[in-house]
């Protein structure tokens, strides 16, 4: 794991190494993710949103079992 | 202020049972098209013919539906407050819904239908707005929350594109 720090060669050199990989836009978009989304169907992209939605809740309330 | 957790298939199969004509528009249209992207509301454009108003408020009945309002006052739309081209902002039994008169640059449901997709989500068909018209409206509102999801949305463009030619 590369600390994350502005002086470090590391950064800079993990960063090219994601961008090369295409994991990232240049504008810096999680590509990964999209591409995740984009192998679902429109009804599994919604019941993603939906455990999304129902987490955040459930850790708000404090109550996992929510 | 009620605090119910969004069922966003609820609201839809809701709408769909009474035959409302809408579009989804904002963070769930981006959602069901691929984009990663979160929201907690459903963002609707509906038409506004008078046919249509009535279903529309039929099925806000069922739903439970009133204006989100910090003062907790309960009011409920009515077909002549949803004849309007301004938005209206309202929580129901499943949570919170906005339903939209306009979007972007005044673009009622009439304009927007030719850019719209429908799509299936689990069994019901829905229209929703493209990702071009989604990017396009975003950028002419110009607030900075929906100028912040933009380059989100771009991507997830090109690469469902990239993906249709493959």
């Amino acid at each position: 794991m590369v600390e994350e720090h502005p002086q470090s060669p590391y950064v800079e050199q993990d960063k090219s190494l994601r961008e090369e990989a295409h994991e990232y836009s240049e504008d810096g978009v999680d590509l990964t993710l999209i591409r995740w989304m984009l192998s679902m169907t429109p009804s599994e992209r919604l019941r993603t949103l939906q455990g999304f939605v129902r987490s955040i809740e459930r850790l708000r309330s404090g109550n996992p079992n929510a | 202020m009620g605090t119910q957790t969004p069922d966003f298939l609820e609201l839809l199969k809701t709408l769909v049972l009474y035959g409302v004509d809408f579009i989804i528009v904002g963070g769930v249209s981006a959602v069901l098209q691929g984009a990663p992207v979160t929201t907690f509301d459903l963002d609707l454009v509906h038409s506004r013919t008078p046919d249509n108003l009535e279903r529309l408020y039929q099925a806000l009945v069922d739903l439970d539906a009133y204006y989100r309002e910090p003062a907790g006052r309960r009011l409920r739309p009515e077909p002549k407050h949803l004849s309007s081209s301004g938005h209206h902002l309202l929580m129901t039994r499943a949570g919170p819904l906005d339903l939209l008169g306009t979007i972007g640059a005044g673009r009622s449901y009439e304009d927007l239908l030719e850019n719209t997709n429908e799509l299936e989500v689990e069994d019901l068909r829905v229209r929703v707005l493209d990702l071009e018209t989604l990017i396009e409206v975003k950028e002419q509102t110009g607030y900075a929350k929906d100028l912040a999801v933009l380059p989100i949305l771009r991507r997830t463009l090109e690469e469902k594109l990239k993906k249709e030619h493959e």
